[in-house]
């Protein structure tokens, strides 16, 4: 009894600990990438000065990111004159919570036994394994899509709440873009749920580790190549980034559904925006790349094509699944950065076109002809 | 320390409750509707709590995948386009006054009703395993597809029933 709660608490502070830590990274990656992909220097002029020495730590502009924070806690929290404050004050939260409780199902590692980690551990956690994984539930992939379906009531309250004509505007595109973009995330998942046969993001996980036609790894992306595209198409306008940026749309709408929030109310929505590039990282990562394994790996090794095994000691196993899993995860979120940092905004009605006439019939298309193929394979 | 872990289920279960409680009297209470709005949007989550802790994951995200994600944007969303700031908000008591107090006094003898009769067990299999997304699926597409159907049939019923009442009222505002 112990023994589950202490793993539970190392799990969620390790996942608390990973979604900010990439949240506080991405936003230096964003103006990196963004420099050495317009071939500038890019962000370089925060520093920090060993005292009484003329010694500045640069670090690549790495402390950009804490001058931000210190930006965001020490400036003036103003409070516009609104007709709903509590509504104004929770907005906020509204949008920042759900993003941190989608990680609660995605699975980060395989199966970890403390006591094969180190001998003396058994004395607390007995030969008990667990699958590492906040809360390994049936539901899966439906707790993702019911956490995320929260933010779009924040935005919209948010929006709302601010007693501005760009805040409303924003909220408005906001609500319909992401009501839209929703269905049609929820629809190229659906094609994989038919080819797994589970929600169960674990056993998603642990159905990619095999191979197919002999050699190539049983990934997602294999099995539905298509789906995977409009996933992270969909994923991107559902985070409201460029090119789907319209909510935010700074040359139109100032900042859109947040122009009235400063300071960390502020910073809660642009963190928001931030980890989320995360999470749809870790569930294209999940659905898709073949999660916390690498190519032909399982629990016990590798198990490569043409019959040669490689075993594992517990330790190893445990280690190169956590650290695949961040670097996967990484790669897909620099991959988004490349695309914020390549395409031009839509105009607001071809977001809308785009997504009912164009990816809501592509979508339902891959899922009957997923379909049909299941069956046709089944009988 | 250990009796406290292993009765947390129950007490996260009667704080769920308790907040589920707390959030639909808010609901009935609170005049206005962006406020009401939030309040049932916090009620269907922490129902939602309350059926994670039964142990029936999927219920608990169909709750707030369909009555949050779904129903409650498009309510929030009309509230936005609308927003209503009429002066009734302002009034202490609605004029229906009498009619909710008898309607809360029948829903209370009903509940007490249903307290004292015992109430069904949630399903479980034979070996006592729990009732998971294949054995749902399963049921509802053998047995319950037909009352599922009715009941849209009847959610369309009502939305016509409410459209009429709107163009009643409106009528009535004209004349």
């Amino acid at each position: 009894m112990i023994a589950d709660l202490v793993i539970a608490v190392v799990f969620i502070g390790y996942a608390i600990s990973v979604l900010m830590g990439f949240g506080t990274i991405l936003t230096w990656v964003e103006r990196k990438q963004a420099a050495v992909m317009s071939d500038r220097i890019g962000a370089n002029r925060a520093y920090i000065r060993i005292p009484f020495t003329q010694v500045k730590l640069v670090w690549w502009g790495l402390f950009h990111g804490m001058a931000d924070g210190l930006k965001m806690l020490l400036k003036e929290d103003f409070k516009p004159r609104t007709y709903d404050w509590y509504a104004y004050a929770v907005a906020p939260w509204v949008v920042f919570t759900p993003v941190l409780l989608v990680f609660a199902v995605i699975p980060f590692g395989g199966t970890i036994t403390p006591a094969r980690l180190w001998e003396p551990l058994a004395a607390v956690f007995g030969d008990k394994s667990w699958p590492m994984q906040i809360a390994p539930l049936d539901a899966g992939i439906l707790i993702v899509f019911a956490f995320s379906g929260l933010t779009i009531i924040g935005a919209m309250l948010a929006g709302w709440s601010s007693s501005n004509k760009f805040s409303l505007l924003g909220a408005l595109r906001a609500g319909s873009q992401m009501i839209s973009y929703e269905l049609v995330l929820g629809l190229t998942v659906l094609g994989l749920i038919l080819v797994y046969g589970t929600v169960d993001l674990d056993a998603m996980v642990r159905h990619q580790s095999g191979t197919v036609l002999g050699f190539l790894p049983a990934w997602g992306i294999v099995y539905q190549p298509f789906a995977a595209t409009l996933f992270l198409a969909a994923a991107i306008a559902e985070n409201k980034r460029i090119p789907f940026d319209l909510p935010e749309a700074e040359s139109e709408l100032i900042a859109g559904y947040f122009t009235e929030y400063s300071a960390m109310k502020m910073g809660l929505f642009m963190f928001a925006e931030f980890i989320e590039i995360a999470i749809i990282g870790a569930l294209f990562t999940t659905l898709f790349l073949g999660g916390y394994n690498l190519p032909f790996m399982s629990d016990a090794g590798f198990a490569f094509p043409g019959g040669a095994t490689v075993a594992m000691p517990h330790g190893a196993v445990v280690v190169t699944q956590l650290a695949t899993f961040l670097l996967k995860v990484f790669v897909v979120c620099s991959f988004q950065i490349l695309i914020r940092w390549t395409l031009p905004r839509f105009r607001y009605d071809q977001v809308l076109t785009f997504a009912w006439k164009f990816m809501f019939p592509l979508a339902l298309a891959n899922l009957v002809v997923t379909a049909l193929v299941v069956w046709w394979v089944g009988a | 320390m250990s009796a406290f872990l292993a009765h947390l289920d129950t007490l996260l279960l009667w704080a769920f409750a308790g907040c589920a409680f707390v959030s639909a009297a808010l609901m009935l209470v609170l005049r206005q509707p962006m406020r009401v709005a939030m309040a049932l949007v916090s009620c269907m989550v922490f129902l939602g709590g309350v059926y994670g802790l039964l142990g029936l994951h999927f219920i608990a995200a169909f709750q707030v995948l369909i009555y949050v994600g779904a129903v409650m944007v498009f309510m929030v969303y009309a509230i936005m386009l609308l927003d209503p700031r009429d002066e009734s908000a302002g009034e202490k008591y609605s004029k229906l006054l009498w009619p909710g107090i008898i309607g809360f006094a029948l829903l209370a003898e009903a509940l007490a009703v249903g307290y004292w009769n015992d109430l069904p067990h949630a399903p479980r299999g034979a070996a006592g395993e729990p009732f998971d997304l294949a054995r749902f699926s399963q049921a509802f597409l053998s047995e319950y597809w037909l009352h599922f159907e009715l009941t849209s049939v009847l959610l369309l019923a009502a939305v016509v029933a409410a459209l009429a009442v709107i163009k009643e009222n409106r009528r009535h505002d004209h004349g």
